[in-house]
């Protein structure tokens, strides 16, 4: 079977004091190798929570989570590390890179976790990526000394250094003004394209969203549909959400 | 890059990117600095006392009797000399622990003390012509006068005489100046007469036809005018001389010569001989030169200063001496030197003794050229005899006459009153005093009772006459006067001592007989604590009744204040470090909280646990050891700057505790090694916490923002 994640009647409960909030109330959803994918929804629609359970960063309350054929609810902690290790990519609302290290250490740093490829394997292929994402002059640079789109694909270029099979960004254009979100999630359809790499990614932003292949809708911790960007859009529209990052801004 | 690599960079950004580290490197940096060179200075001051202790006195190992009542401690405990049990056998025990393989020699000793006096110039004169009236009418106590012809008798008696009122007029001098000071009611009238009385030219004609009475006059009326009789307590070690010297080889004769094998005979220890024994205005004089040598002024020097006014004031120990030829003497020769017409002796030698800076070389040089010989300069010379009394231990008094073969003092520790007071002493003459038996002293007692038919002191009456008092007593030394043969005016002298001072005793005679304590040396004193142990397995076996201790225990305090100084820096070093591990963990603590979100991202993307920990470690080792690194290496920089210069001893005391007149202090490596752990340890400890806080932050936090 070709389903990269696998999401069969996932429940999230949050325990706040006495009440409990459940953020996914009986999610199913199968993502194929090669897909494009946003997750669309209301604010507390339970996006976030979706992609930490796939990320492996969470566990679900009850269901089952599988990633890559796996069942995470039966890994330890020091295996949901190394799957997330080697067969996820991150990339975070607000960019997350490692603010002492440099531009190509950033990149560098989950091939060093890996200890796989030796150092000359290493410095390669962090500089294709780099050259991927249009960095590969700025190697030296920190972190501090770059703007917010070049931050975003130094972390864009990091998630895909290991060649993972799964690529997660939770609103990844968030702190992004429209122009250089829209960069972003071309270089991460190229990426998709040309590598074959399944993106998941969170968006409120009908404009990130009509780059999908697919947009599935959450409401209220529910699945509402699975449609196309086309759909979405339009139906992101009527409902009168926020239209633009711009506007939200 | 590797891991590794990675791991140093971000905790070397980490550390730059906060001030509070420079806090806490500072404090590192402190408490190693501390650490090496204080630690390796009282390292090398243990070994240096270690080298004084061992040389002067201890030996490596003491043994002493395990029936003691109190612990051995060599340079006196709190309470004066321990008291320690009689080793009864130690020609056997001698056998069996120099039959252990490390041991190299066991010298016995046995160290005790008594107060001697050293008689006033007064009493010592009276007391010589005494004794020339007595050998000239026949009944000489000492032989060597016996064999004098008449005429010598006679020049001598006169000689003395001349001596005697030379003293009456120095004393009616001195009274007149109270006299005029003081008006007339303050001096006794006797006195007063007394003195006019012996002045007279007719009481020195008739001296001849009474010679006792006048003496006793002289002897009760004059003599207790001058109290100045010294009192002095003596400490001596009675030990195998010959050995001693061949055991202790910094030991060195300083005048004299050594006691001849196998005799009799008492070496003073130098500084005791120079400080309490020589005359106090030429032992003054060497002090000012020694200090203006060092670069002391006396112009601006109180204690120099203090110096020069004692000279100025006391010289009668001077101008007592003289009998009238030779104050005349000495009076032409001071008033030619100072270009003065001051008929007074003892005007001239005040402005003699009043030197500055400019002339104390001029003034020091002539008075030992052309003062010096005229009088004694030492109340003991050597060559005399000299008769100590002491309570034994049974209560009983004991007099031992020995003669004074020379001076010593062992090398590097010339300076120094602990290694310089106790002087040395045969071990026959030890034992003797200390009331045990020996063959001689059988002897003696049997012809006493045949000769006298006195009775042997028992101890309830000794303690009668005493008052039940403490352990020591008095001795007469000889105070010789003038060139003349030396004369013995011991008094209560029991021993006949001309036959005891050339015998030669074997060593078997030497070793059979009681001793206190032993000097065990050996031949690897690296391996000190195992010959202990084995001495003292060897004691049990053998039933030797035996207790070995190492020198550092046999020292008592002494060995114990290194000791106490290493507890006082550790303490030092602990309560730098302990604030260093409360800054590190609380700053470590902030540094983990405001990271959260890059130790979350950091698990997100894959980092294990250990990784976070290794990290945060890494952080703090770097601190601790690039700090800690620069400390060890400036101390190491201290230390060989300190071994370069040396360090003057600061005072006499010090010259013991360094091992001569400058420590060369030496870093250890063993030091460093143990810094480094320190402080390895210290900034592993103090970041564990934070460390396992942060393995504990989720990977959850990479989605949120850093607080
Ligand atoms: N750690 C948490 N503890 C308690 N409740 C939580 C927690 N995380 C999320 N929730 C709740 O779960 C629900 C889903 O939240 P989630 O963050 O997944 O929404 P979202 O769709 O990502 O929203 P947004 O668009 O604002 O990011 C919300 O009601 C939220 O309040
Ligand atoms: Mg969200």
């Amino acid at each position: 079977m070709n389903s990269i994640v696998s999401i069969r009647d996932v429940v999230k409960e949050y325990e706040l004091g006495t009440t409990v909030v459940q953020a996914l109330r009986g999610v199913n959803l199968d993502v194929q190798k090669g897909e494009f994918l946003s997750i669309a929804g209301p604010s507390g629609s339970g996006k976030t929570t979706l992609l930490n359970l796939i990320g492996c960063v969470d566990t679900a309350t009850r269901g089952v989570v599988q990633v890559a054929g796996r069942d995470t609810a039966r890994l330890t902690e020091r295996e949901l590390t190394d799957l997330r290790l080697n067969t996820i990519g991150f990339i975070f609302q607000s960019f997350n890179l490692v603010a002492v290290l440099n531009v190509f250490q950033n990149v560098e740093f989950p091939l060093l976790l890996q200890r796989k490829l030796g150092a000359k394997a290493r410095k390669e292929r962090v500089m294709s990526l780099l050259e991927q994402v249009g960095l590969h002059t700025h190697a030296r640079h920190r972190p501090s000394e770059l703007s917010g789109g070049q931050r975003q694909r130094v972390a864009v270029a990091r998630a895909l250094v290991t060649e993972p099979l799964l690529v997660l960004a939770d609103e990844p254009t968030a702190n992004l003004d429209s122009e250089t979100g829209n960069q972003i999630i071309d270089l991460m359809k190229e990426l998709n394209v040309k590598k074959g790499t399944t993106f998941i990614f969170s968006t409120h932003d009908h404009k990130v969203m009509q780059h999908a292949n697919a947009v599935i809708r959450l409401a209220d911790g529910k699945v509402l549909a699975r449609e196309s960007a086309k759909d979405a859009v339009a139906h992101a529209l009527s409902l009168g959400e926020a239209p633009t990052a711009e506007a939200r801004a | 890059m590797s891991r590794l690599g990675m791991l140093l960079q971000i905790a070397w950004r980490n550390l730059l990117a906060s001030p509070i580290n420079l806090i806490i490197g500072g404090l590192i940096l402190a408490g190693t600095l501390l650490f090496v060179v204080v630690g390796g200075l009282l390292d090398s001051l243990n070994d240096s006392m270690a080298r004084s202790v061992i040389g002067s006195v201890a030996g490596h190992i003491q043994i002493y009797s395990s029936k003691s009542k109190d612990e051995l401690s060599l340079f006196g405990g709190m309470g004066g000399d321990p008291e320690l049990a009689a080793v009864t056998e130690f020609p056997r025990i001698k056998e069996a622990v120099e039959g252990l393989e490390n041991v190299k020699e066991v010298v016995p000793m046995g160290s005790s003390g008594a107060l001697i006096t050293a008689g006033n110039i007064v009493d010592v004169t009276l007391e010589k012509l005494r004794n020339l009236i007595k050998a000239r009418a026949g009944s000489a106590d000492d032989p060597r006068l016996a064999r004098l012809t008449p005429e010598a008798l006679d020049a001598r008696i006169s000689a003395t005489r001349r001596h005697v009122r030379q003293i009456i007029r120095v004393l009616e001098a001195d009274q007149k100046k109270a006299l005029a000071i003081l008006k007339d009611q303050a001096i006794d009238p006797d006195v007063v007469a007394s003195l006019e009385k012996v002045s007279q030219d007719a009481f020195w004609d008739d001296f001849d036809q009474d010679p006792w009475g006048s003496l006793e006059f002289l002897e009760n009326k004059i003599a207790p005018q001058v109290t100045d009789a010294q009192l002095m307590f003596l400490r001596y070690l009675g030990t195998d001389l010959d050995q001693f010297q061949q055991s202790f080889d910094r030991m060195q004769v300083i005048d004299g010569t050594p006691v001849p094998k196998g005799q009799r005979g008492f070496l003073i220890a130098k500084l005791f001989y120079e400080d309490q024994m020589k005359l106090k205005n030429a032992r003054r004089l060497d002090k000012l030169r020694d200090a203006t040598a060092n670069g002391r002024l006396i112009a601006s020097d109180d204690e120099l200063k203090r110096f020069v006014k004692e000279n100025r004031t006391q010289t009668r120990d001077i101008v007592l001496q003289l009998d009238d030829l030779k104050t005349a003497e000495a009076t032409t020769k001071l008033q030619a030197f100072l270009k003065s017409t001051d008929p007074d002796l003892t005007a001239l030698l005040s402005t003699f003794f009043d030197t500055t800076d400019e002339n104390l070389e001029a003034r020091a040089a002539f008075f030992y050229a052309e003062l010096a010989p005229m009088i004694e300069l030492y109340k003991v010379r050597i060559g005399d005899t000299l008769t100590i009394k002491a309570f034994t231990r049974g209560g009983a008094i004991q007099a031992v006459n020995v003669k004074v073969y020379g001076t010593f003092s062992f090398t590097g520790l010339e300076k120094s009153p602990l290694a310089g007071n106790t002087s040395l002493m045969d071990l026959m003459s030890f034992r003797d005093l200390y009331g045990y038996l020996t063959v001689d002293k059988a002897e003696e007692i049997k012809r006493l009772q045949q000769d006298t038919g006195a009775q042997t002191v028992t101890r309830a009456n000794a303690e009668d006459e005493l008052f039940g008092e403490g352990a020591t007593i008095v001795a007469e030394a000889t105070a010789g006067i003038i060139d003349e043969d030396k004369t013995f005016t011991g008094v209560g002298r029991r021993l006949r001592e001309d036959d005891l001072v050339k015998r030669v005793y074997t060593d078997s005679e030497i070793n059979s007989g009681v001793v206190l304590n032993a000097a065990v040396m050996v031949k690897d004193p690296s391996q000190l604590t195992a010959t202990i142990e084995a001495i003292n397995r060897l004691s049990e076996e053998k039933n030797l009744s035996i207790k070995a201790v190492s020198w550092q225990q046999a020292s008592g305090i002494l060995g114990q204040i290194i000791t106490f100084f290493r507890g006082v820096l550790i303490l030092a070093v602990l309560f730098i470090f302990g604030i260093a591990m409360v800054i590190i963990n609380n700053a470590m603590m902030m540094a983990t909280l405001q990271r959260t979100q890059t130790i979350g991202t950091m698990r997100a993307i894959g980092a294990q646990r250990s990784l976070v920990l290794t990290m945060v470690l890494t952080e703090s080792v770097v601190l601790g050891v690039l700090f800690g690194g620069v400390g060890i290496l400036l101390g190491t920089g201290v230390m060989a700057w300190l071994h370069q210069r040396g360090i003057p001893a600061p005072n006499d005391v010090a010259y013991f505790f360094f091992s001569g007149p400058r420590l060369l202090p030496d870093v250890s490596s063993g030091n460093l090694a143990i810094a480094l752990v320190i402080i390895l340890a210290v900034t592993l400890f103090s970041t564990l916490f934070p460390a396992l806080i942060a393995t504990r932050i989720s990977p959850l936090r990479a989605m949120q923002a850093d607080e």
